[in-house]
């Protein structure tokens, strides 16, 4: 899990906001396996949710 | 005044009716709130020109949640500046609309300061409905909400408010505690409530028995709908007391039995069922329930994918589970439910409801994505054949 928490972080640096699914096939993960890191990310405050229309995530300024 | 015009005299047609006129409620949130007041005038306006004044115009919300408020803004708002905004709120209610009265009047006590004071009871997804409020009290709405002990319910492409029936509370036909499960359910997709992630919106609603109270058949894409896996219970000594009652039962109970499963020996005064070809239409149980009984060994059956039309016609959700039982923790039903929500957000296409990725897709890649056992109750309606025999590449 940590391992993939970061690799969400590295991620994120690369773009400026992106939907979990759009993370998940980037890394090559099942979704499932980013929404639960994506969400324990949230909790350490080190992500912010966008709501557009549908949520995207991006990294904490 | 006699020689005053009219401010709203097509509304005013509205209340000579015979029921109770929404406009009346309207005119009396009028009189004391202003965004009322100007809700009447634009819809006397609609009225006149036969036109709608209401169009979206930006995404709103509250902290944290990208659910649980609509916006909506007048296009007339130079006429009514009140009703330039008129936000909608959903708000979570409670597992069967059971409230205290105190907690209604709390949350009609935090409408009227922040909003007009206008509510449904309720939406179709179930929230309790506050209708018309500013941008700016938003936020302060939903934190005196949330300190009442209040919770947005869903909107937008999200999981969207489980709803049920009132169950073993109030209905003697309940299978299962639907109250239970829909809080369950509530909270274990907080997640999914409040962050609007899917390719459309998701409705799940549970039914205690096949009357199907909350009309999930037609309404939710995953309709949770009790069941018996045993036997009809009877009861002979109320079925003598229907009869000396002068009660119809041949005519009335036996020959509805659209599979004939019932017989009553007129003599003896009893019934027999065939519980073997019992459909569970529940039509005996309804019309004697004195008599008659729901089974003791209560579940629930699975369906999936109604919706009204979107992209495809209205569709009626179909089997996909025909019987799992329902006991707390209700890990099955989580883990059934995180399954097809993953399988339809991998596969589906935006403003997509599942049942019709799965009716694009074809149920085989749908059931062989999913792990699903593929079972003959799984048909696309009564009396229909089921989905498919076996898989193509699989016959020689």
């Amino acid at each position: 899990m940590e391992e993939l928490k970061q690799k969400i972080i590295d991620y994120l640096k690369t773009v400026d906001k992106a939907k979990n699914k759009e993370v998940a096939q980037a890394l090559g993960v099942s979704k499932g396996e980013v929404d639960k890191a994506v969400t324990e990310l949230a909790k350490e405050d080190k992500i912010e949710f966008l709501y557009l229309g549908t949520s995207y995530i991006k990294l904490k300024t | 005044m006699a020689n005053e015009e009219k401010k709203t005299p097509l509304l005013d047609q509205l209340e000579e009716g015979r029921w109770p006129s929404f406009v009346k409620e309207i005119k009396k949130a009028a009189a004391k709130n202003k965004k009322a007041e100007a809700l009447l005038g634009q819809l006397e306006l609609s009225y006149r020109e036969k036109k709608v004044h209401w169009k979206h115009g930006g995404i709103v919300g509250v902290k944290g949640y990208g659910g649980g408020v609509i916006g909506r803004y007048s296009d007339v708002p130079e006429q009514f500046p009140d009703a330039a905004e008129f936000h909608t709120i959903r708000v979570n209610q409670p597992a069967g609309w059971f409230y205290t009265t105190e907690a209604l009047r709390k949350l009609c006590d935090i409408w009227e300061k922040y909003g007009s004071g206008l509510t449904n009871f309720h939406g179709s997804t179930g929230d309790a409905i506050l209708l018309g409020t500013d941008t700016d009290k938003l936020q302060a709405c939903f934190d005196e909400l949330a300190e009442a002990g209040f919770d947005l319910g869903g909107s937008g492409s999200d999981l969207r408010t489980p709803s049920c029936c009132v169950g073993p509370a109030r209905c003697e036909f309940a299978c299962f505690d639907t109250l239970d499960v829909c809080h369950e359910i509530t909270m274990e997709f907080q997640n999914e409530l409040h962050r609007p992630m899917w390719p459309y919106k998701f409705k799940i609603k549970i039914a205690g028995c096949p009357n199907d109270c909350v009309a999930s058949i037609a309404r939710a894409d995953l309709s949770v709908i009790g069941t018996w896996r045993d036997e009809i219970r009877v009861n002979q000594e109320e079925v003598k007391a229907y009869a000396e009652a002068g009660f119809d039962i041949q005519g009335m109970v036996v020959d509805k039995c659209p599979k004939k499963a019932v017989k009553y020996n007129a003599e003896t005064r009893e019934i027999v069922i065939d519980n073997e070809s019992c459909t569970r239409c529940m039509h005996c149980i309804n019309e004697m329930p004195r008599a008659l009984r729901v089974g003791k060994e209560g579940g629930a059956t699975l369906l999936i994918g109604a919706k009204a039309p979107i992209v495809k016609s209205a569709f009626m959700s179909w089997v996909i589970i025909p019987f799992m039982e329902m006991k707390p923790p209700y890990t099955e039903l989580k883990d059934f439910i995180r399954t097809i929500t993953d399988w339809w957000d991998e596969n589906g296409k935006t403003r997509e409801r599942i049942g019709e990725t799965i009716y694009r897709l074809g149920m085989p890649k749908f059931l062989r994505d999913t792990g699903i056992k593929p079972v003959p109750q799984m048909v696309t309606a009564p009396r229909a054949n089921p989905y498919y025999f076996w898989y193509p590449e699989e016959v020689k």
